[in-house]
């Protein structure tokens, strides 16, 4: 028994070893980032950051769970930069004590509605929650977010798991709106008019309508854009081609809900220095050009228009409700999904 | 090794008994009920297909049957959430088989013509099953070959025909064995979540995952997590009563082997198409598609980008699977002495195979970073050195994790081959002066030998194969080939990742195959 026993002993030294062995990251050159976006939409941004400024990115995506690590990790945390896909996670860094003041004056090159009040941080793109409706089967130019609700949608709809961050974004923003009762109400008449409970992403909703399986989707905008041009999946363009773009209103007339994807200095971040300098270089001209052509985004700095394709889309009327709203009614918003067993599809 | 479970216990206690979005959280009666009803499903059809095929290669001689009695084992080396990617991509509207469908019958969408949904519920089932019925399987086939032959031959002269010696004798004398696979192949589904979260199935895990993550809702996630615990602990009730009373049924009577009867007519080609169709459907469909879609873009970048994650995955996993069996073997023989903490103690570390990734991870993160900041005040105070985050940044971390929950996978094939292995030879060698390192190595390890190579052949897999605690705990830079292709599977470019899933398919079939062969040779 000795044998093993010291045999076990040596093994977690010598992980502990190999555990120590791992370099440092606090190096100067250096830049770590925690990235909740794709690497595919990030990595171009973050090679030419790279090749401009001669400051070397490391990256861990993570669809989920980053700011549960970086609070884990304190003040030791290698992390730098957080990029987020929404406003939630943003606002909530701050409310958790995860983020420090962005220090570079780029930060000012967003409007005031973009950007925390203390500058904790800062949207770099904006992309709109609309709704993806079959060419050949809605004749409809014009939708509000109430129309969805009526009884000819039963059995037409479809959209992701409605507590993701996305869908959790229209629903919040629905309750600054409309009040807590009103969304209840529409979020349950949304519900019994999907066509199947919720699953996939956001190109599942496009997916299903070249399949017949959904008449409208609600998935962000720039999807669009990256399925139209996906050469690696061409299969892909043909799911984009069966639908197009409505951006819904309200009926009072507010308009189209906007969600930002944007970036926070955490607290402890080794590099801080690096970590402005990449948010910098985020807000540059250049970047917010490549957000516009290659993801197909609404830059958030408003010199910066558009791509052509995103134009052709339609005019983009952005709600009223800004993204703080937003963020303070995400854990209504999430209640109500429980609440309603949206993930469960259907129930009338 | 039971220090995640029992933090959470405490974060859900400590949180409040009506914690939102915990217990009294309205998704769990749809949790519970997601999660009941693909187990009875899997379980049912999983154990149904392990037992059929377990009892086919081993009551029947068939053309055929010496290969399928190993390759039956194959689907094991496709992880849940990889069927669940091939089979959607197979069987979706998008997909080969419904543009057939759709050429055939002139139809456009998917109103013009009747077609599964495989993203539903019974797709799920079906999808589970077809790669966890080689758990039934192997449990069911190593039960019938240590079983006696003479329980079969007593009922063929006794005039009945294979059918009904198959449904009066070998099915209620193989109930323990079904229960013991079934109820491994129940908690891979508990395990889950690549699979569930692409079906879109409220299963516990799910819900767990959303709770934490989408809601920042620790305490609540940690009551969720501790009730999973208990549908876990109720599963390995069940195992544990099974392998009891497995152990009493009919011991082999090493003079009467078991002979294997020659199938001819109908029975032959039942038998042939039976294990053809079901390794076809469970192996070769996915493989397959994983071989298409990775020769489509055979490109020097789709190597580069398989290359480090392969390199990654291969290190982590040997030394994963070094350390667990290790750790193993060091229970496995504590577990045989007579202290009855100690055996508590192991029961409570090995409990860790049932616990979902995702859940080990939740209850691993705090404590590992809090671990990390003691560690690094102690050095600082006594070298005004700080390390950094050695465990929670680390691989330390990931193999941590893997260590706890692959324990059981490990430790129980070392008990086993101790149990039988008896005391004896290690009295013997005691006897004859032999102690310590001495008896170790001369007694132990070369009598342990091929456990050991097994355990850590199956610890090797699972490593390669897991998700949810990796894609959580990996440090910055590390990217294995599971969360590569998780990462492309969830931004629809699962075709992208269709090389680095394919080596984790190669990377697994290799010890499958060696431990179907080791299997192989036991009973002899």
């Amino acid at each position: 028994m000795p044998i093993s026993t010291r045999l076990v002993g040596t093994l977690a030294a010598a992980t502990m070893l190999a555990g120590l062995a791992v370099p440092a990251f606090a190096q100067s050159g250096e830049v770590n980032v925690y990235s909740y976006r794709e690497p595919g939409l990030i990595q171009p941004l973050l090679d030419r950051f790279t090749a401009e400024t001669g400051i070397k990115t490391n990256v861990l995506f993570a669809g989920d769970g980053l700011l549960e690590r970086v609070e884990a990790e304190g003040e030791l945390s290698p992390v730098d930069v957080v990029l987020t896909v929404d406003i939630g996670n943003l606002t909530g860094a701050k409310d958790r004590g995860l983020s420090q003041p962005i220090t570079t004056p780029a930060i000012e090159r967003v409007p005031a509605s973009l950007r925390d009040t203390d500058k904790d941080w800062v949207a770099l793109s904006l992309r709109a929650r609309v709704f993806y409706v079959s060419k050949d089967r809605v004749t409809e130019t014009a939708l509000t977010y109430e129309d969805i609700a009526k009884p000819e949608w039963k059995g037409r709809l479809c959209t992701r798991a409605g507590d993701h961050a996305y869908n959790i974004g229209l629903i919040a923003s629905r309750i600054e709106l409309w009040g807590l009762d009103k969304t209840r109400e529409w979020l349950a008449a949304v519900r019994d008019n999907l066509a199947y409970a919720p699953t996939g992403g956001d190109r599942e909703g496009p997916k299903n309508i070249l399949a017949g399986t959904c008449d409208l989707s609600i998935t962000n905008t720039y999807y669009m854009g990256v399925m139209l041009n996906n050469d690696a999946e061409p299969e892909q363009k043909d799911w984009a081609n069966a639908a197009r773009i409505i951006y819904p209103t309200s009926a009072d007339g507010d308009g189209t809900q906007v969600n930002a994807a944007g970036a926070f200095i955490a607290k402890y971040a080794p590099n801080a220095e690096n970590a402005n300098k990449l948010v910098e270089f985020l807000l540059s001209d250049e970047a917010q050009k490549l957000y516009a052509d290659q993801n197909y985004e609404f830059p958030a700095v408003p010199s910066v228009s558009p791509s052509e394709l995103t134009l052709s889309w339609g005019t983009l009327k952005p709600s009223k409700v800004s993204l703080v709203e937003i963020a303070a009614h995400r854990a209504e918003a999430a209640a109500l999904v429980d609440e309603l067993q949206f993930n469960a599809g259907p129930q009338n | 090794m039971g220090l995640p479970i029992l933090w959470l216990a405490g974060a859900a206690l400590t949180s409040g008994a009506s914690g939102e979005g915990g217990l009294a959280a309205s998704m769990l009666p749809i949790a519970l009920r997601d999660t009941g009803g693909l187990m009875a499903g899997v379980g049912a059809l999983a154990g149904a297909l392990g037992l059929v095929a377990a009892w086919l290669v081993t009551h029947y001689e068939f053309p055929g049957r010496r290969l399928f009695d190993w390759a039956l084992m194959l689907p094991l080396a496709i992880p849940t959430y990889l069927a669940a990617y091939c089979f959607t991509e197979l069987l979706d509207f998008t997909g080969p088989v419904q543009q057939l469908v759709r050429a055939l019958t002139g139809g456009v969408t998917s109103k013009d013509y009747w077609f599964p949904q495989i993203r539903s519920f019974s797709g799920a089932i079906i999808v589970f099953s077809l790669v966890l019925y080689p758990y039934a399987y192997a449990a069911c086939r190593a039960f019938f070959l240590m079983q006696s032959g003479s329980t079969n031959a007593a009922a063929r002269t006794l005039g009945a025909n294979g059918w009904r010696t198959f449904f009066t004798v070998t099915l209620p004398l193989s109930r323990p064995a079904i229960v013991v696979g079934t109820t491994l192949a129940m908690m891979e589904v508990v395990n889950d979540l690549g699979a569930v979260q692409y079906f879109g199935i409220n299963s516990l895990t799910a819900i767990i995952y959303s709770t934490w993550i989408n809601r920042s809702n620790f305490g609540g996630a940690a009551q969720l997590a501790v009730t999973i615990v208990l549908v876990i602990a109720l599963l390995i009730l069940a195992e544990r009563a099974g392998r009891r009373a497995e152990a009493q049924i009919v011991p082999r009577d090493s003079r009467v082997a078991a002979a294997r009867v020659p199938l001819s007519g109908a029975g032959k080609i039942l038998a042939v198409a039976f294990c053809t169709l079901l390794l076809a459907a469970a192996f070769g469909l996915p493989f397959g598609q994983l071989l298409y879609l990775a020769s489509r873009r055979l490109t020097v970048a789709s190597f580069e980008l398989t290359a480090a994650p392969l390199v990654t995955t291969v290190t982590l996993a040997l030394l994963g699977a070094l350390l667990t069996v290790a750790i193993g073997l060091f229970a496995a023989k504590r577990g045989l002495g007579p202290s009855r903490p100690a055996r508590g103690a192991i029961r409570l570390a090995t409990l860790g195979y049932a616990i979902p990734g995702t859940v080990l991870a939740l209850g691993l993160l705090q404590p590992l970073g809090f671990a990390d900041r003691w560690l690094n005040g102690v050095t600082r105070w006594a070298f005004d050195w700080t390390p950094g985050l050695v465990l929670s940044g680390s691989i330390v971390a990931l193999l941590y994790v893997y260590a706890i929950r692959f324990l059981a996978v490990s430790h129980s094939t070392l008990h086993e081959a101790m149990e039988r292995r008896g005391r004896s030879m290690l009295d013997a060698g005691r006897v004859l002066g032999s102690r310590g390192l001495d008896l170790f190595l001369r007694i132990d390890l070369p009598t342990l030998a091929p456990a050991l190579l097994a355990a850590a052949t199956l610890v090797f897999i699972e490593i390669i194969k897991e998700l949810p605690a990796t894609l959580l705990l990996r440090p910055l830079g590390v990217e294995t080939l599971a969360t590569l292709v998780y990462a492309k599977a969830n931004t629809a470019l699962f075709a992208e990742a269709a090389l680095p899933a394919l080596a984790i398919v190669l990377a697994g079939i290799v010890p499958v195959i060696l431990a179907a062969r080791l299997s192989a040779r036991r009973p002899s």
